[in-house]
């Protein structure tokens, strides 16, 4: 099969990223699940993403959604069966679409079997599989990642009468890496999943696997150990399958989880996110260009994952203060919009609705290299609720049409996982795939016409940019190369229209070929090509030489 | 329009990329590559330090430098954006650099920078001196007021030495603050700020031409502010070297371009002072203005001299400016040895007013007029100097402000040689 071939398939990826429960009911409880996750395939085939990134599916007691994993090889009854997923995961591949899960290596639920005899006794054989403390003053001055909720990362365990380890909610206890019996585990359990057929697995919490005292407990040598020692096991035992990291640190940091391309194959450029939405705002590519510089070479092998929005929040860990400030205050001015250090909200309100700059930031999205995610429901233009609390006001159910539930569950209203948006601008009633999928000017016929686009030049997945220096810095322009292969892309950031003259020289004789419209360009000469750009256009040429 | 004779291509080109702005500071140059680089890079601090946020653009506007000045501006490379204390700006920070002629002129410097902050849209502006050893702070200082507030003028304010700034302290100050009625001590300065208000209508004056335009106009921009109901203040920035010695205009050029600008701004003005009677302090930013201890200058018997002698020799030129009575106090002062010599403030101020009535009416030809009041001022500074070698900077402070005083008392006497036929 032609998906077994091509073992780079994550570089040229457009991935798409749902949870199993918000996208489609197909029982009526409320609660999305794989059998209607199956029944939306062709849709998500006619969007023309080819990879699938399943946040958690696994029983859990869900409270993180889901990263709280209470057994690793198995699905939440709630989502379907074993078999479902099976369904699911080959309907996928026969139309070509490649499927990521969720791997959460770096902690348990407290309610894991694993946790529940590591902590019955201090004799169990299981209690060295977590990170135990008689006093809560080891690792002393480890920053607290969720500082809304948790105090310290130890916590009480008053049936073994001992602290544990945990750098994220206190319900999910830090597994010991050091213990080999650890790692063999979480061994077994990619086994077990790529034995099924996925294709890739997205590691969570990465940096935090080894603990150290002394140090930050993040990017440890040893935490790099141990993935390198999980590449190894998974390229020698299933080849083609992809590793990603979420390392929510500087790109620099970030690098070394690419190793000598022995260790992740993809990871999250975090940095870049924010300032992607600042550039807009700002109407100055400076941001951009800045972290861009920052961001080292990896391997030819590997790649950046790229994004706008996901589950979580629009994290800013990875800006300045002054940054934070300002995205605060440019985006999040409701202080029901933040939480930890972020922005929980979805494109389209950031964005105000505004057509031409939700397209912008896609056509970004799309054009700078790096393997780009699109997040459920953004391709239409979904709104949030923040006022459902946690992080939930962007993981409302999927609207498909103006009907019933949003066409999501025949189930009461009452009974879904989730309220629905329905505001009168957000809302499913005018919000909504059906009702986008009947015209063609609809910003989802839109993003299927981009995504179409790029799919067809291997440029955009592969090949390198070189950034344009024009003294307008409204307007960041660059140039993909592959082989032969060239793409300028010139991006309007500001609100007005814009003139700008590129330094076209390396490309004289080269014939700009808009790729939308196909429409031809007066060939490059010898004086700087003048373009001029209404307010948030931006323009993707094929440069040719004729 | 001004700006489409006045704006070369490449300038537009540049000015067409920066857009529109909200803070422009200006550096007019001319030959300041040693000290250029020191400036920019105290412009840019400020940026990254106080605006972070906003649009910003540093403009050169270069008189025609041959020591490579605009070069040395756009290769300097930008400080990675005071990373050193984790601030930066979240945007561009433009440089923009143009020409505006071969040969040096205040006046078109400013206009220059006036034409680009109308089109660019600037909400405030500063104008800075690469001479001065700027701190980032004094940009700071120069350009909130007219951005946080409503203000249209600012003015700077400086820690002084005791003796430094004389021709302001006894002349340009209260001579402008008692006709305009508005306590701006600093209207003559290489510092200053404003508002893309009083930019574009000064822009758009039709004085360009007029040599005290040229050669002054930070004055001009203050009163126009002034007379247009603009708000006013001043912003303290702290201590100012005085220019290496020989390294500026001397004493008759200095006086020609100031004290000619300011009666060309009572005659231009005019409507708007003559009913305006007192005066008001304006708001004031940071420290009032400041003084430091000085040993007086060595002996200034010279310039006494110089006094004894000017009113004898220009005694026909002085006859035609000066009321008799006035002249005949002048002539009999000089009479007197060094060691009793006193230039009374009363007999100053009439004196003063008189040669701006003269000025106005043209009673000789003005340079004339403004070469006379050279040796008047060398007396009347000798007898300062005398008066206050001694005395505590309260007292000369309160000496100061007593001068005021008796220009705001003869105003009147100042209106009515303004309307006399003779």
């Amino acid at each position: 099969m032609a998906l077994q071939d091509n073992n780079l398939w994550y570089k040229d990826a457009v991935i798409y990223q749902l949870h199993v429960r918000t996208f489609c009911d197909s029982d009526g409880n409320g609660i999305g699940d794989f059998r209607g996750l199956t029944n939306k395939l062709d849709y998500l085939q006619e969007l023309g993403i080819n990879a699938i990134w399943l946040l958690p599916f696994y029983p859990s007691p869900l409270r993180d959604d889901g990263y709280d994993i209470s057994d690793y090889t198995s699905v939440n009854p709630t989502y379907g069966t074993i078999d479902d997923f099976k369904t699911f995961l080959a309907a996928a591949h026969s139309r070509r679409i490649r499927v990521i899960t969720e791997l959460v290596l770096n902690h348990t639920s407290d309610q894991h079997p694993w946790f529940q005899e590591a902590r019955s006794s201090r004799e169990n054989p299981k209690r060295d599989w977590y990170v135990w403390s008689d006093t809560d003053n080891k690792y002393h001055g480890v920053r607290i990642i969720f500082l809304d909720t948790e105090m310290s990362n130890w916590a009480w365990d008053p049936i073994s009468k001992s602290y544990y380890w945990h750098r994220f909610f206190n319900h999910q206890p830090d597994l010991n890496f050091d213990n080999p019996a650890v790692r063999e585990a979480m061994w077994d359990v990619m086994k077990f999943w790529c034995d099924i057929g996925v294709d890739g697995f997205r590691l969570d919490a990465v940096p935090y696997l080894v603990e150290r005292e002394g140090t930050s407990c993040e990017n440890l040598p040893e935490t790099h150990g141990v993935i390198r020692e999980l590449r190894k096991r998974l390229d020698s035992a299933y080849p083609g399958k992809m590793l990603l990291a979420e390392a929510n640190q500087w790109p620099a940091d970030v690098r070394d989880y690419f190793g000598n391309a022995d260790e992740f194959h993809m990871a999250f450029h975090f940095p870049l996110m924010p300032r992607m939405f600042m550039a807009v705002k700002l109407e100055d590519r400076k941001p951009i260009i800045e972290i861009l510089e920052q961001t080292p070479q990896i391997p030819d092998t590997c790649q950046w994952c790229i994004f706008l929005r996901n589950h979580d929040e629009l994290t800013l860990e990875m800006v300045t203060d002054i940054e934070r400030d300002y995205m605060y205050d440019a985006f999040a001015n409701d202080k029901a919009m933040r939480i930890n250090l972020g922005i929980r909200r979805r494109l389209a309100p950031m964005m105000e609705n505004d057509r031409r700059r939700i397209e912008l930031l896609n056509g970004l999205l799309l054009s700078m290299p790096g393997t780009p995610i699109i997040y459920y429901g953004d391709e239409i233009g979904m709104g949030d609720n923040i006022y459902l609390g946690d992080r939930n006001g962007v993981r409302t159910p999927m609207q498909w049409n103006g009907g019933w539930n949003a066409g999501f569950s025949s189930a009461d209203p009452e009974r879904l996982y989730s309220p629905l948006i329905s505001n009168p601008v957000y809302g499913y009633q005018s919000i909504n795939v059906d009702s986008q999928r009947r015209s063609e000017h609809s910003l989802l016929s839109w993003t299927k016409s981009v995504i179409q686009t790029r799919n067809s030049f291997r440029v955009f997945s592969r090949g390198s940019i070189e950034f344009l220096s024009p003294s307008n810095h409204r307007v960041l322009a660059y140039v993909r190369q592959l082989g032969e292969e060239k793409v300028l892309v010139v991006n309007n950031l500001s609100s007005s229209a814009q003139a700008v003259e590129l330094n076209l020289q390396s490309y004289k004789g080269h014939i700009p070929i808009e790729m939308f419209g196909r429409n031809l360009f007066p060939r490059i000469g010898e004086l700087p090509y003048l373009l001029t750009l209404a307010p948030y256009q931006f323009f993707w040429f094929r440069l040719r030489r004729i | 329009m001004a700006e489409d004779i006045l704006l070369g291509d490449d300038f537009l080109r540049q000015l067409m990329s920066v857009g529109e702005v909200d803070l422009l500071v200006a550096i007019p140059t001319y030959n300041n590559a040693g000290t250029v680089a020191q400036a920019i890079q105290a412009i840019e601090d400020s940026y990254q330090q106080n605006f972070v946020r906003d649009r910003v653009v540093i403009l050169n506007v270069d008189g025609g430098s041959t020591d490579h000045t605009t070069e040395t501006i756009l290769n300097m490379n930008g400080r990675k954006a005071g990373a050193h204390r984790g601030i930066t700006s979240l945007r561009t920070v433009h440089r923009v650099t143009t020409q505006y002629g071969r040969t040096p002129s205040q006046g078109m410097a400013l206009r220059t920078v006036l034409a680009a902050a109308d089109l660019l849209r600037a909400r405030s502006c500063a104008i800075v001196s690469p001479a001065t050893t700027l701190d980032s702070s004094w940009i700071a200082s120069l350009l909130r007021p007219a951005y946080r507030q409503d203000f249209s003028f600012v003015a700077p304010l400086y820690t002084r030495t005791k003796f430094q700034g004389l021709l302001a302290r006894n002349l340009l100050y209260p001579m402008s603050r008692a006709v305009f009625g508005l306590r701006i001590r600093e209207m003559y300065s290489d510092e200053w700020g404003f508002s893309g208000r009083l930019a574009t209508q000064c822009l758009d004056q039709n004085l360009w031409g007029d040599e005290a335009v040229r050669a002054r106009p930070e004055a001009w921009m203050a009163v126009t502010a002034i007379c247009s109901g603009m708000k006013c203040c001043q912003s303290f920035l702290g201590p100012k070297a005085p220019p290496p010695a020989g390294s500026g205009p001397d004493i008759v050029e200095t006086i020609r371009q100031t004290v000619g600008n300011l009666f060309w701004c009572f005659e231009t003005f005019q409507d708007h002072w003559m009913d305006r009677t007192g005066t008001e302090s304006v708001p004031t930013f940071g420290s009032d203005h400041e003084l430091t201890p000085e040993d007086a200058p060595a002996s200034q018997e010279k310039s006494f001299e110089l006094f004894r002698t000017g009113v004898k020799q220009l005694d026909d030129i002085l006859s035609s400016i000066l009321r008799p009575d006035t002249l005949s106090q002048i002539r009999k002062i000089a009479g007197v040895e060094a060691g009793k010599f006193r230039f009374e403030a009363e007999l100053w101020v009439r004196t003063l007013y008189e040669f701006a009535a003269s000025y106005h009416r043209t009673v000789i030809a003005r340079d004339h007029i403004l070469q006379a009041l050279v040796p008047l001022y060398r007396g009347q500074l000798y007898s300062f100097l005398q008066e206050h070698r001694a005395s505590s900077l309260e007292e000369m402070e309160a000496d100061s402000e007593a001068l005021c005083l008796e220009f705001e008392r003869h105003k009147p006497y100042l209106i009515e040689r303004w309307k006399a036929k003779n």
